[in-house]
């Protein structure tokens, strides 16, 4: 034995164990920083970090994961927190399996000291944004709509000249460059038919034909070799029919594709209007509107919010199955053998997070998020989360759902229930109808929601009771709306506003309505519909003056165009017809021509050796 | 070029006389295995640590793992199909299921194609190759190493000043 080889060995252990235990913290920490904020595209930062090499555990005093939208704002953050990871899993397949988080002080929305902007190495071009950003970007869309709506100013003495100069008329500009598609489509066309070899083919044929002299045959045999030529340019112009109709279903194919169908016009017009009456901040006086212009913006917004966390998580979940999947085995180092399912573990799982924390407006709140994980397909559990909140005023707080990445189709459904919150100076409303606040009321926020793939469907109910509107604070009305309005809500005491947000038939359809609705509208009714009809009618009337038969040459040109290149296929096809008419003719020549040869050669057979074949 | 001069020299200079044929050549198979062996497995920590603490030559076995990492280069896709005939050998799979399943052995990676593979042919080769390396060294000092000595590269080597500091250190340190 070499005692000086074994002191060195020593030495080494306690070298490395000595660098690790220094360095190990900072280390795993700046690692945990640049994995996590590269996954969250904004800073993920963490204080008082702590690692233990001995029960592998780690704590930190304050996590904050930075909102990359917002960046001076977190997503959220939490205080102290402490879990121990499994000792096999990280050794062996460096999974970080944790059996129980307690995670504390966990709180929403909080501001930042620092900016949260992170630098991506790289950025990932032409990525489609999820299904679910599309949506949370038209139900915003929906909601900033609604803010813009103006009941209580609408006048008839609409400027439609200055209106227009704002609203840009599109159709114009649309109608022309689909008339420049249609003739570049016809000279395409123009040149395929110019090019194409049939007109040269049916000439040859047309040659081939006439060469075929049959009052020249003299024997049977010629006259059966005339018929089987005849056969094979019978093929030949077959073939040049077939190419003629697949040129006439390809011209017909693109001639009548979307990019040029008329149709589309009535659609930019439609379009074009329905901007004018927008920038003109004209309402659409339908009760099945008014719920939608009432409460839209302030429901739609909130819903907005709460559907951007789920794209999140589905963002998440996908992208981190996504990696699970890469699998890539550089050369030489050979393949892993995995006899049973033992080390199937995901890249993380914390199996089981106690959170406690408080929500912007300082209800305390805890609850239990169980199996987030990296690829819920190995884990074989969903993502679960209970949350339940109250406080001393019996304001009660409870959200509890599912995240499903199990499946083909991801599938995220929760329910949110905010009950019992005060409604004393709260606006119910953002639109110009009801700009009262309240003196007094209870509020009750309930929402469900359920996804399955691309398929959304949700609906979130909004109860204020015993509410009392603080008319004095506004003055005395300002107009007749004004004061009908109040006379219709002023009797009311609780306002019931249910949204429905889904897709279940088609495009998404958000749909807002309310138990005042009616009262409104009969107010609106009584006061500016007449005015919002005069308006619409000189707006419409502006938008078809500006493309006022344009529609109409657009059409004719088209049509001409397409005449035009029909009545070439017609000559095209008359051609080809007319030499299958002649081969049809010169074979049935051919074939009388042969029956007369072999009928001449059976009487001179007959005449020499006196046998009758006919008998 | 001085260090891999010297590093030649101490070489043959250990093949000569100062470690036993025996030292040798267990230098020689320790450096084969860690050689042959993809470098960051744990049993090559376990030959690291008896490279340390057995009398072996430490020179030879750095010597054996360069060329032998060479080898593993060129023959690490036989390595790999050696490995998936162990690894796929029906009288084995409750060995491999059992040694897979104790976290201890999994350690190892004898899971991994290459691992198995250059491991097993790694300690076939030892077998042989033991006694010859040590009946090698002993030919080798006995009829070789004196015609080395007359190799004009060597007595070149010899002539030159490192050299001879080289032997002055070496004397000092002994």
């Amino acid at each position: 034995m070499r005692i000086g080889g074994i002191v060195t060995v020593l030495v080494l252990a306690g070298i490395v164990f000595t660098a690790a235990f220094f360095i190990t913290d900072e280390w795993v920490e700046s690692n945990i920083e640049y994995q996590a904020s590269l996954l969250n595209e904004a800073k993920v930062e963490l204080d008082g970090f702590e690692s233990s090499l001995f029960n592998l555990q780690i704590k930190w005093d304050r996590l904050q994961v930075a909102n990359r939208n917002s960046t001076m704002e977190n997503t959220f953050e939490t205080g102290e927190t402490e879990f121990s990871m499994q000792f096999w899993p990280l050794i062996l397949g460096n999974k970080v399996i944790v059996e129980e988080v307690r995670l504390t002080g966990f709180e929403l929305g909080t501001e930042r000291e620092t900016d949260g902007y992170f630098e991506m190495p790289e950025v990932e071009e032409g990525e489609e944004p999820g299904f679910l950003y599309s949506v949370v970007k038209q139900v915003s869309g929906e909601a900033q709509k609604n803010a813009e709506v103006r009941f209580t100013d609408i006048r008839d003495d609409l400027n439609v000249d200055s209106l227009m100069a704002k609203v840009n008329i599109q159709s114009v500009d649309k109608i022309d460059s689909l008339r420049n598609g249609i003739q570049q489509n016809y000279s395409k066309w123009d040149s395929t038919f110019n090019n194409t070899p049939i007109e040269e083919e049916i000439a040859e044929a047309q040659n081939s034909i006439e060469s075929i002299k049959v009052d020249e045959i003299k024997d049977p045999k010629k006259a059966i070799e005339a018929i089987e030529n005849i056969r094979k340019l019978r093929a030949q112009v077959d073939s040049m029919k077939t190419k003629a109709d697949s040129l006439r279903d390809d011209f017909e194919q693109d001639y009548g594709a979307s990019r040029y169908s008329l149709d589309q016009v009535d659609n930019w017009i439609e379009n074009d209007y329905q901007r004018a009456l927008n920038v003109a901040q004209i309402p659409d006086l339908d009760v099945q509107n008014i719920g939608k212009a009432l409460f839209g913006q302030n429901l739609l917004g909130d819903y907005a919010v709460y559907l951007e966390y789920v794209a999140i998580a589905r963002e998440y979940g996908s992208r981190l199955v996504g990696d699970e999947e890469e699998e890539i085995i550089p050369r030489y180092e050979g393949l892993d053998y995995e006899f049973s399912d033992k080390y199937d573990w995901p890249g993380f799982w914390f199996k089981n997070i106690e959170l406690s924390g408080r929500t912007k407006s300082d209800l305390g709140i805890s609850g239990v998020v169980t199996n987030i994980s990296s690829s819920q397909v190995k884990t074989g559990e969903p993502v679960l989360f209970e949350v339940v909140g109250e406080n001393e005023n019996q304001v009660s707080l409870s959200l509890n759902g599912e995240f499903n990445y199990l499946e083909e189709a991801p599938r995220e459904s929760f329910n949110f229930n905010y009950a019992g919150f005060t409604l004393s100076e709260a606006r119910l409303s953002g639109s110009d109808l009801l700009p009262y606040k309240l003196e007094s009321g209870k509020g009750e926020l309930n929402l469900n929601l359920d996804i399955v793939d691309r398929r959304i469907e949700s609906r979130i109910d909004y109860l204020a009771t015993e509410i009392n509107f603080d008319f004095e604070a506004a003055g005395d009305p300002k107009n007749r709306i004004e004061s009908l309005i109040r006379d219709a809500i002023g009797g009311t005491d609780n306002i019931d506003v249910t949204a429905l947000v889904d897709n279940i038939e088609g495009p998404l359809r958000v749909r807002v309505r309310s138990n005042v609705d009616d009262l409104f509208m009969d107010a609106l009714r009584q006061t500016v519909s007449q005015e919002v009809e005069n308006a619409k009618r000189k707006i419409e009337a502006e938008v078809q003056s500006r493309v006022d038969g344009k529609k109409e040459q657009l059409a004719e040109f088209k049509q001409e165009k397409e005449a035009e290149i029909q009545a070439r296929y017609d000559e095209l096809q008359s051609k080809v017809d007319e030499q299958l008419k002649r081969i049809e003719e010169k074979r049935k020549e051919l074939e009388e021509k042969k029956k007369e040869l072999e009928e001449e050669l059976k009487n001179k057979v007959r005449d020499r050796i006196g046998i009758d074949f006919k008998e | 070029m001085f260090l891999i001069m010297r590093y030649f020299a101490k070489l043959l200079k250990a093949l000569a006389s100062e470690a036993s044929p025996g030292q040798i050549a267990g230098g020689i198979i320790l450096g084969m295995i860690i050689g042959l062996t993809p470098f960051f497995s744990l049993h090559n920590l376990l030959i690291v640590v008896l490279i340390l603490a057995l009398k072996v030559n430490i020179g030879m076995a750095l010597f054996s793992f360069a060329l032998f990492s060479g080898v593993a280069y060129l023959a690490d896709p036989l390595f790999h199909s050696f490995g998936i005939w162990l690894l796929e050998l029906e009288s084995m799979q409750q060995i491999w299921t059992n040694m897979y399943n104790n976290e201890w052995w999994a350690l190892t990676k004898f899971y991994n194609t290459v691992v198995i593979g250059s491991f097993v042919t790694a300690a076939i080769l030892c077998i042989p190759a033991f006694p010859l390396l040590k009946y090698g060294v002993v030919q080798y000092r006995k009829h070789i190493h004196a015609k080395v000595q007359k190799w004009k590269v060597v007595q070149a080597f010899k002539s030159t000043k490192f050299y001879t500091i080289y032997q002055t250190v070496s004397r000092v340190r002994r």
